[in-house]
C-alpha cells in the first residue's frame, strides 16, 4: 500500500518542486542578466507576479480548440517529463521509461506548442515554428549523440541506474569530459537561451512564435519555461554530475548547471537559425563523436 | 482442407466474384464482407500468432522436378493479418461517399477496377506470404509486383503512368536479380526447399553467401525502395487513386521485408552474414545491410521534407520508414528484430490512417497540394485529430505505437554499441518530425482559404475506418504487448530468440519500457496542464478564424498569408545545397548508357554489306576456334564428348 | 511408319503440280495444296503414338545407313514436323488474292522444312536447307513491294554466302570422316571430328545455318524482311523457320560436336544476339520492327540455352523455342492491324480492350512472368546457366536479366501508349483470322499453365531424347548395343 501512496505523493510533488525550482531559476537568470548589464534586476517574487499578472489579464484571445490544447500539451508534456526525472528520494516512474523515453516525451511540449501556434493562422507564428523546429533539428543531434554515449558508457538507459553508477564510481563529467561539454552546449540550445534564443524571440514577440499568445497563453508558456530550465538542469545533473544524494547538493548542482553556461553565453551575440544549425552540427557533434570513441 | 486452403481459396474466389460484379454498386459492400471474412479466417489461425505450428496448404504443385508448396508460419500470419486488416479498413473507407464521387468523376467501371486491383493485391500477397519454397516465393513475388502495377495503372494521368512504367522496370530488375539468385542457390545447394537450403548453407563459402545475399538483397531491396533503389516508389504509390495509395503505402513494399527476413535472416542466418568481411573496410555484410537501412531512413525522409504535395510527402516517408525496419532486423538481436518487425505493424496502421486523412482532404477540397490548402482544422476537426495521432505515431513520439518500435530499435543499437547507426536513425526521426509538422500545418493549420469555407467534415464511411485505425495506433501504443506477442512468435519462426515482453512493453535490467505507465503519466501531465490552463486565470475569448492580423495590419481572408511555401527556408538555406539529385542523375546516366549502346547495335543492323559480313563472321569464328583449341585430339579418347553431355536433370 | 516420307514427298509433288493444274482449274490447284497439308497432319497424328514410345529411323529406298539416306523420327522431330503443316495452314495466304505461285512456294517451303527436321544425314540437310532458302527468298520477293524485293535480295546475298559456308563445313566433315550420315558421324566424331578441322566445320555450319536461325551477327536481314512482308509470312518465318534451323544446328552439335569450344562459341553468339536484339528493339519506333528485333533477342536466348551442356539447358532451349513458336507468330498476327509507328497505337485500348489484354498476356509470357509458360523456360535457362562454371555462361547469366529489363522497358512503354487517354484512331482493324490465331495462342499459354505438371514431364522426355547421343545411334544402328560397341565395330 505504501508504494501506491508514495507514488501518488511523487506524482503530486515532483512537478510542484520542479515548478518552484524553475521559478527560482528564472529569477536567477534574470539577476545574472541584470548584473552583467549593470542593472539591479527584479525583486524576489517577480516571476510569481509575472505569472499571476499574465493569468489575470482581461484580453485573452483563443484562436480555437487546438490553440488551447497546444498549451495544455506544452505544460502537460513537461509535467510528465518531471516524473521521469529522478530526484533525491523520489524516483517517480523513472524505471519505466529511461533516457530514450524522456528525450521523446520532451518533444511533446514542442509539438503541442507548434500545433497551437499553427492554429493561430498568423504567418509570423508559423515562421517562428519553422525556425523552432529547425533549431530542434540543430540541438537534438548533438544531444542524442551525447545520450547515446552516456547510455553506452553506463550500459543502461535507466536514469536511476546511471545515478547509482556515478555515486558508486565517479561522476560522468570526469569519465566523459568531451561528452559533458557537448551536452552542455546542446542543452543551451534546447533551453532556447542566449545566444540561441532567436527562435523563441522573447524580445520580438510580434515576429516570433508567441505572436498570438496573450494573457494566460503567455502565462502557460512562462510556466513551461520554468519546467524547461528545471528539466535541463536535472537531466544534465543525472547524466554527468552524479545526481544528488541529498537535496542541498542536488539543488546546488542544478543551479550551477543552469547558471554557468548562461553567464558565459550572455555575452555572445545571437545566432541566426541556420548559423545555429551550423555551429551545433560542427563543434558539439565533433566533440561528442570523439567522446564516444573514447567511451566505446 | 486446412484453414490456409480455406483462406487462399476463399480469397481467390472472392477475387473472381469482385471482378465479375465490378460494374455493380454492390461491389463495395461485397469487398467489405470479403475482407471481414478473410480476417475471420486469419483469426481462426491465430494460434500462429502465439507460436503455433505452421499450417500447410493441401495444394501442392510438382513441376520440372520441383515440389512447390504453400504454408503459413507465424511470420506469414503476422504480415497477412496486417495486409487483410488494412484491406478491410481500406474497403470500408472506399465503400460509401468516396465510391459515389469516384464513380461520378470517372466511371463505375473504374471503381470496379480499383476494387479488383485491391482484391488481387491482397490475394497475391497472401500467396507470397504462404510460399514454402523459393519457386513459390518467386511466383508470389511476381504476382505481387504485377498486382501493384495494376493498381498504379488505374490513374491515367501522365505523371502516374510515368511512375508506373518506372516501377515496372525496377520491379523487373528486382525479379531478375531474385531469379538469378534462385538459380544460383539451386546450383549451389541442389534444392529450392527452405529446409534443405538451410542445411546446405553450412557448406557454402563466404563468397557464395555474399553473392547470394547481394542478389537477394538487391531484389527485395528494390521492392522496399532502399537506397539506392528509392526513386521509383514515392511517385508510384502517391499517384494511385486514394484508397489504393492507402493500401499500397501501408503494406505493399513490406513484402520485400518479409522475403528478406525469410531468406537472409531465416535461411542464411545473420550470424553467417555477419561473418562475411568486406575487404579493405571494417565492415561486414550485416553492417552493410544495416547501413543501407540507416541511409534509407535519412535520405528519403529529407526528400519528403521538400515535397509540396501531401501524398508525395507521405509516400516518401513510407520509403524512409522501411529503413527503420531493415535497420531493426539487421541488428540481429531479439530486441532489434522485434523492433523492425513490430514497426511493420505500427507503420501500416499510421501510414494507412495518414493516407486516409489526406484522401479525405482531397475528397472534400479536391487537392493535396500544400499551396492550395490550409486552416481546415475548423472544418474537419476529426480528420485533423486522426492526422495528429498518426503523425505522432510516424514521428515516433509517445504514447503512439510508432514510438515503441523505434524505441526497440534505438535500444538495440545502444546495447549493440552502434553510435553512428543510432545517430542516423535519430536524424531520420528528426527529419520526420519536421516534415510531419509541415504536413499538418500546411493542410489543417494556418489560414483557411475562402473557397474552403463550406468544406464539411469527411463523411462517416471515411471517418469510421480512420477512427478505428486511431484506436489501434493508440491502443497498441499503450499496450504494445498485444503486438509483441505476435512479433515474438514471428521471431521464433525465423530462428531468432523471441523478445521477452509484457503487456506494457519490455522489462530489462538496464532500463526497460512500460508504455502503460508512460501513457498514464503523460495523461496525468496533460490533466495537470489542463487544470492549470482551464481553471486558473481569466476566461479566454474565442475569435473567428478569419479574425487575424500580422505586422500591425488586420488581414482579410482575401489576402493569402498562409505560410506554406518554402516552409523550412532557413534550414534549406543551409542543407539545400546537399540535395544533389545524385541518384536521379545516376538513373539518367544509366538510361543514356542504354541509349548509346542501343545506337551502336542499331548501326550494326544497318550495315550495308551483308555478304561481306557473313564471310567476316565465318572467318572470326574460325579464328576463335583455332585460338581456343589447344591440341588436335587424335588419340581416340571419348573424354571431350562425355564432358559435354554431363550435367543432370533438376531433382 | 514409312509414310513419314510422304510428309516431304507429297508437298514437293504438290508444289510442282500446282502451277500445272492451275492452268486447267485454279480451284483444284488450291484445294490440292490444302488437302496435302491436312493429309500431312493426319499422317503425323497417326504415327504419333508409335514415335512417342520409340524413335525410328527410316531408310529411304531400302538402303540401310550409313550407305543409304535416312530419316530420323523421334519426339522432337515429329513435334516440329507437326508444327510445320499446322503453321503453314494457319498462315496460309488466304485473305489476299494470291497467285498460284505463292501457294506453290508455300508447298515447297513445307516440303523442304519437313525434310530439314527429319533428315538423318548432312547432305540431305544441306539440300533441304537450300530448297527452303529458295522458297523463302521467292516468297519474300513475291510480295511484290519494292522494299520486299530489296529485302529479299539482301537476304539472298547473306543466305547464299551462308550456304557456301555450310557446304564448306560439310565438305570438311566428309573429308575427315568419309560419311555424311549423322549416326555414323556421331560414332566417328570422337575419333575424327574432335579436332581443329572438326570445330572449324562446326563454326561454318553454325554460321551458315545461323542465317536462317537469326543468329547474331548474320541476322541483319531480319528487320528489313519482316518489315516488308505480310504479317503471315513474317509470323511463319520468325515462328517456325528460325526454330527449324536451330533444331538442326542443335542436333548436329549434340551428335557431332559436344566439345565445350563449340558450345561456348554458340553461347557467345547467343548472348550477343540477346543483347543487341533487345537494345535495338528499345529504340524501335515501329511495331513490326520492334517485334523483329525482339525476335532476334529471343533467338539469341534459345541459342544460349541450347549451348548449355546438360539436360537442363536442353530443356530450357526446347521450352524457349516452343514458347517463342507460339508467342511470336501471335504477336505478328496482332501486327496486322497495328503495323506502323508506335504512336499510332495511342489509346487503342479504349477501342479494342480485349485485343490489348491479349497482347499484354503474350508479352507477359514473353518476358517470363510466372506462372506463365515463358517463366518456366526462363527459369530453366537461368538454372542451366548457374550450373556452369565457364565465364561465357556467367556472362550469359548477367546479360539475360539485363536484356529482360530492357525488354520490359520497351514493351511496357508500348502498353502505356496503348492505354493512353487520347484515341488517335490511326489503326486498322485486325483480320479476324489473325485475331483468332493470337487468341488461341493466348489460350494455349493459359492451358499450359493449368497443365504445368504434364507439360514439364513432356519437356523432360523431349530434352532427354534430343540430348541422348547413344539413343540416336542405337535407333539408327539397332545392331549395336551400345555406342562403344558401335565404335569398336566402325574401327
Amino acid at each position: 500500500m505504501s508504494t501506491i501512496t508514495e507514488l501518488l505523493t511523487e506524482l503530486f510533488l515532483m512537478p510542484l518542486i520542479a515548478f518552484m525550482v524553475g521559478l527560482a531559476m528564472v529569477l536567477m537568470l534574470r539577476k545574472i542578466g541584470a548584473r552583467l548589464q549593470r542593472r539591479v534586476g527584479p525583486p524576489l517574487l517577480q516571476p510569481i507576479f509575472d505569472i499571476v499578472k499574465l493569468y489575470g489579464k482581461d484580453t485573452q484571445v483563443s484562436h480555437g480548440l487546438i490553440h488551447d490544447i497546444g498549451l495544455v500539451m506544452a505544460v502537460g508534456g513537461y509535467v510528465a517529463a518531471e516524473i521521469f526525472l529522478p530526484v533525491p528520494g523520489m524516483d517517480g516512474i523513472a524505471d519505466k521509461g529511461g533516457i530514450i523515453t524522456l528525450s521523446y516525451v520532451m518533444m511533446v511540449p514542442s509539438l503541442g506548442l507548434a500545433l497551437g501556434v499553427g492554429q493561430c493562422a498568423n504567418p509570423n507564428g508559423s515562421i517562428g515554428i519553422s525556425r523552432a523546429l529547425t533549431a530542434m533539428l540543430a540541438y537534438d543531434i548533438p544531444f542524442i549523440i551525447v545520450v547515446f554515449g552516456v547510455a553506452a558508457h553506463y550500459q543502461s538507459t535507466s536514469l536511476v541506474g546511471m545515478i547509482e553508477y556515478q555515486q558508486a564510481h565517479q561522476w560522468g563529467i570526469f569519465e566523459m569530459p568531451l561528452l559533458a561539454a557537448a551536452g552542455l552546449f546542446a542543452l543551451q540550445g534546447m533551453m532556447g537561451k542566449q545566444p540561441f534564443e532567436i527562435y523563441v524571440a522573447p524580445a520580438e514577440i510580434a515576429t516570433g512564435p508567441m505572436v498570438e499568445m496573450s494573457g494566460k497563453y503567455m502565462g502557460g508558456l512562462f510556466v513551461m519555461q520554468t519546467f524547461q530550465l528545471y528539466t535541463a538542469g536535472v537531466l544534465y545533473t543525472s547524466l554527468f554530475l552524479g545526481g544528488g544524494s541529498n537535496w542541498f547538493e542536488f539543488l546546488l548542482k542544478i543551479f550551477v548547471v543552469v547558471a554557468i553556461p548562461m553567464s558565459v553565453a550572455f555575452v555572445f551575440p545571437r545566432y541566426r537559425t541556420e548559423d545555429m544549425v551550423r555551429i551545433m552540427w560542427k563543434w558539439p557533434v565533433m566533440a561528442a563523436l570523439i567522446g564516444i570513441a573514447f567511451v566505446l | 482442407m486446412s484453414v490456409l486452403d480455406d483462406l487462399l481459396l476463399f480469397t481467390a474466389l472472392a477475387s473472381v466474384a469482385i471482378i465479375v460484379v465490378r460494374r455493380f454498386a454492390s461491389v463495395s459492400k461485397l469487398s467489405v464482407i470479403v475482407y471481414a471474412l478473410a480476417t475471420v479466417l486469419l483469426v481462426k489461425m491465430s494460434a500462429l500468432g502465439y507460436g503455433g505450428e505452421p499450417i500447410y496448404s493441401s495444394f501442392t504443385l510438382n513441376v520440372l522436378g520441383q515440389n512447390l508448396y504453400w504454408r503459413f508460419d507465424s511470420l506469414s500470419w503476422f504480415f497477412a493479418l496486417i495486409t487483410v486488416v488494412i484491406a478491410l479498413f481500406t474497403s470500408v473507407f472506399m465503400s460509401g461517399a468516396w465510391a459515389e464521387k469516384y464513380c461520378q468523376e470517372h466511371s463505375t467501371e473504374a471503381y470496379g477496377l480499383l476494387q479488383a486491383a485491391l482484391v488481387l493485391n491482397v490475394l497475391s500477397m497472401l500467396v507470397l506470404l504462404a510460399s514454402g519454397d523459393l519457386l513459390s516465393l518467386f511466383i508470389g513475388w511476381e504476382l505481387v509486383s504485377w498486382a501493384s502495377f495494376m493498381m498504379m495503372f488505374l490513374n491515367q494521368d501522365k505523371v502516374a503512368r510515368k511512375a508506373a512504367i518506372k516501377y515496372i522496370v525496377y520491379a523487373m530488375a528486382a525479379a531478375m536479380s531474385i531469379l538469378m539468385a534462385i538459380a544460383m542457390t539451386y546450383s549451389m545447394t541442389g534444392s529450392l526447399d527452405y529446409v534443405q537450403i538451410m542445411q546446405a548453407v553450412a557448406h557454402l563459402s563466404n563468397t557464395q553467401i555474399a553473392l547470394l545475399v547481394t542478389l537477394y538483397g538487391v531484389g527485395f531491396g528494390i521492392k522496399m525502395g532502399v537506397i539506392p533503389f528509392h526513386l521509383w516508389q514515392a511517385a508510384a504509390y502517391a499517384e494511385t487513386p486514394g484508397p489504393g495509395a492507402v493500401f499500397m503505402g501501408a503494406i505493399s513494399a513490406r513484402m520485400g521485408l518479409y522475403a528478406l527476413i525469410v531468406i537472409v535472416v531465416q535461411i542464411f542466418s545473420l550470424t553467417r552474414v555477419a561473418a562475411i568481411e568486406i575487404p579493405y573496410t571494417f565492415l561486414n555484410m550485416q553492417n552493410i545491410l544495416a547501413w543501407v537501412g540507416a541511409l534509407t531512413t535519412i535520405i528519403p525522409t529529407y526528400i519528403a521534407l521538400k515535397q509540396n504535395d501531401a501524398r508525395y510527402l507521405l509516400a516518401w516517408h513510407g520509403v524512409g520508414q522501411g529503413g527503420y525496419m531493415l535497420l531493426g532486423v539487421m541488428i540481429a538481436d531479439s530486441i532489434g528484430t522485434a523492433g523492425g518487425i513490430m514497426h511493420v505493424f505500427n507503420y501500416a496502421t499510421y501510414q494507412a490512417a495518414l493516407f486516409m486523412a489526406v484522401t479525405a482532404v482531397m475528397f472534400r477540397t479536391g487537392t493535396s497540394n500544400f499551396s492550395k490548402l490550409g486552416g481546415l482544422v475548423t472544418q474537419m476537426p476529426l480528420t485533423f485529430m486522426v492526422m495528429v495521432v498518426s503523425i505522432i505515431g510516424l514521428a515516433g513520439i509517445p504514447p503512439m505505437n510508432g514510438f515503441v518500435s523505434k524505441w526497440l530499435v534505438y535500444r538495440a543499437l545502444l546495447l549493440d554499441g552502434e553510435p553512428l547507426l543510432f545517430v542516423a536513425a535519430v536524424i531520420g526521426t528528426l527529419g520526420t518530425i519536421l516534415s510531419v509538422y509541415k504536413l499538418v500545418h500546411n493542410t489543417f493549420l494556418g489560414q483557411l482559404r475562402l473557397e474552403h469555407q463550406d468544406v464539411k467534415e469527411a463523411p462517416l464511411s471515411m471517418l469510421l475506418p480512420m477512427l478505428g485505425l486511431v484506436l489501434i495506433i493508440f491502443g497498441t501504443g499503450v499496450m504494445p504487448g498485444v503486438v509483441l506477442d505476435w512479433v515474438a512468435a514471428a521471431q521464433n519462426a525465423v530462428g531468432i530468440a523471441p523478445i521477452t515482453h509484457n503487456l506494457g512493453g519490455i522489462e530489462l535490467a538496464q532500463g526497460g519500457l512500460d508504455m502503460i505507465w508512460v501513457t498514464g503519466v503523460m495523461f496525468y501531465g496533460f490533466a495537470v496542464g489542463a487544470i492549470v490552463f482551464y481553471f486558473l486565470g481569466g476566461k479566454s475569448k474565442h475569435i473567428h478564424q478569419f479574425d487575424n492580423y500580422a505586422g500591425g495590419h488586420f488581414l482579410t481572408s482575401k489576402v493569402r498569408y498562409h505560410y506554406s511555401n518554402h516552409f523550412y527556408a532557413g534550414l534549406m538555406h543551409l542543407i539545400g545545397g546537399w540535395y544533389k539529385d545524385f541518384f536521379k542523375k545516376l538513373e539518367q546516366a544509366l538510361v543514356s548508357l542504354v541509349s548509346f549502346l542501343s545506337q551502336l547495335s542499331e548501326n550494326f543492323y544497318r550495315s550495308a554489306q551483308p555478304a561481306v559480313l557473313v564471310a567476316a563472321v565465318a572467318f572470326i569464328a574460325l579464328w576463335f576456334i583455332m585460338s581456343s583449341f589447344s591440341m588436335p585430339a587424335d588419340t581416340g579418347t571419348v573424354a571431350p564428348i562425355t564432358q559435354g553431355i554431363q550435367g543432370g536433370l533438376p531433382k | 511408319m514409312d509414310n513419314i516420307v510422304l510428309l516431304v514427298v507429297l508437298p514437293l509433288l504438290a508444289a510442282f503440280l500446282m502451277p500445272v493444274l492451275a492452268r486447267f482449274s485454279e480451284v483444284v490447284a488450291r484445294v490440292l495444296g490444302l488437302s496435302v497439308l491436312v493429309f500431312a497432319i493426319a499422317i503425323i497424328i497417326n504415327v504419333w503414338p508409335q514415335v512417342n514410345s520409340q524413335a525410328t529411323s527410316i531408310a529411304i529406298g531400302g538402303f540401310m545407313p550409313p550407305i543409304g539416306i535416312s530419316f530420323y523420327v523421334d519426339q522432337v522431330s515429329i513435334l516440329f514436323a507437326l508444327a510445320i503443316p499446322v503453321m503453314v495452314l494457319l498462315f496460309w495466304p488466304w485473305q489476299r488474292k494470291t497467285s498460284i505461285r505463292e501457294y506453290s512456294l508455300m508447298m515447297l517451303l513445307t516440303a523442304s522444312s519437313s525434310g530439314l527436321v527429319l533428315s538423318g544425314d548432312l547432305f540431305n540437310i544441306y539440300v533441304f536447307y537450300e530448297l527452303l532458302a529458295v522458297a523463302s527468298y521467292s516468297l519474300i520477293a513475291v510480295q511484290g513491294r519494292a522494299v520486299s524485293i530489296a529485302a529479299s535480295f539482301r537476304y539472298l546475298l547473306m543466305g547464299s554466302v551462308g550456304s557456301v559456308m555450310m557446304l564448306l563445313g560439310i565438305a570438311i566433315i566428309y573429308t575427315q570422316t568419309g560419311t555424311l550420315n549423322l549416326a555414323h558421324l556421331s560414332l566417328l566424331a570422337p575419333l575424327h571430328l574432335d579436332n581443329m578441322a572438326g570445330l572449324a566445320a562446326f563454326a561454318l555450319i553454325l554460321v551458315g545455318m545461323g542465317v536462317k536461325a537469326e543468329l547474331f551477327p548474320v541476322n541483319n536481314w531480319v528487320p528489313e524482311v519482316y518489315g516488308s512482308v505480310s504479317s503471315n509470312l513474317a509470323a511463319l518465318m520468325a515462328g517456325l523457320l528460325s526454330k527449324l534451323a536451330v533444331i538442326v544446328v542443335v542436333r548436329i552439335m549434340v551428335l557431332l560436336f559436344p566439345q565445350p569450344e563449340a558450345m561456348q562459341l554458340m553461347a557467345m553468339l547467343g548472348i550477343l544476339g540477346v543483347i543487341t536484339g533487345e537494345l535495338v528493339a528499345w529504340r524501335a519506333r515501329d511495331f513490326v520492327r520492334m517485334l523483329s528485333f525482339s525476335s532476334i533477342g529471343q533467338l539469341g536466348l534459345i541459342f544460349l540455352a541450347f549451348s548449355i551442356p546438360g539436360d537442363t539447358g536442353m530443356m530450357a532451349g526446347i521450352a524457349l523455342a516452343l514458347h517463342h513458336m507460339v508467342v511470336k507468330p501471335a504477336l505478328f498476327m496482332l501486327a496486322t492491324g497495328w503495323s506502323g509507328s508506335l504512336e499510332n497505337l495511342s489509346g487503342v485500348a479504349r477501342r479494342s480492350p480485349l485485343t490489348v489484354l491479349l497482347f499484354v498476356l503474350l508479352i507477359l509470357s514473353l518476358l517470363g512472368i510466372p506462372p506463365l509458360p515463358g517463366f518456366w523456360a526462363k527459369y530453366l535457362l537461368m538454372v542451366g546457366l548457374a550450373g556452369q562454371d565457364s565465364a561465357v555462361y556467367t556472362l550469359g547469366m548477367i546479360a539475360v536479366p539485363l536484356a529482360m529489363i530492357v525488354e520490359i522497358a520497351y514493351l511496357f512503354r508500348l502498353v502505356m501508349i496503348m492505354y493512353r487517354k487520347e484515341d488517335t484512331v490511326k489503326v486498322k482493324a485486325h483480320s479476324k483470322w489473325g485475331l483468332a490465331i493470337a487468341a488461341s495462342a493466348g489460350a494455349a499459354l493459359i492451358a499450359i499453365v493449368l497443365q504445368l505438371q504434364p507439360a514439364g514431364d513432356k519437356l523432360t522426355t523431349l530434352a532427354q531424347q534430343l540430348s541422348d547421343r547413344n539413343y540416336y545411334i542405337m535407333t539408327v544402328f539397332p545392331q549395336f548395343h551400345t555406342a562403344e560397341t558401335g565404335m569398336q565395330s566402325i574401327k
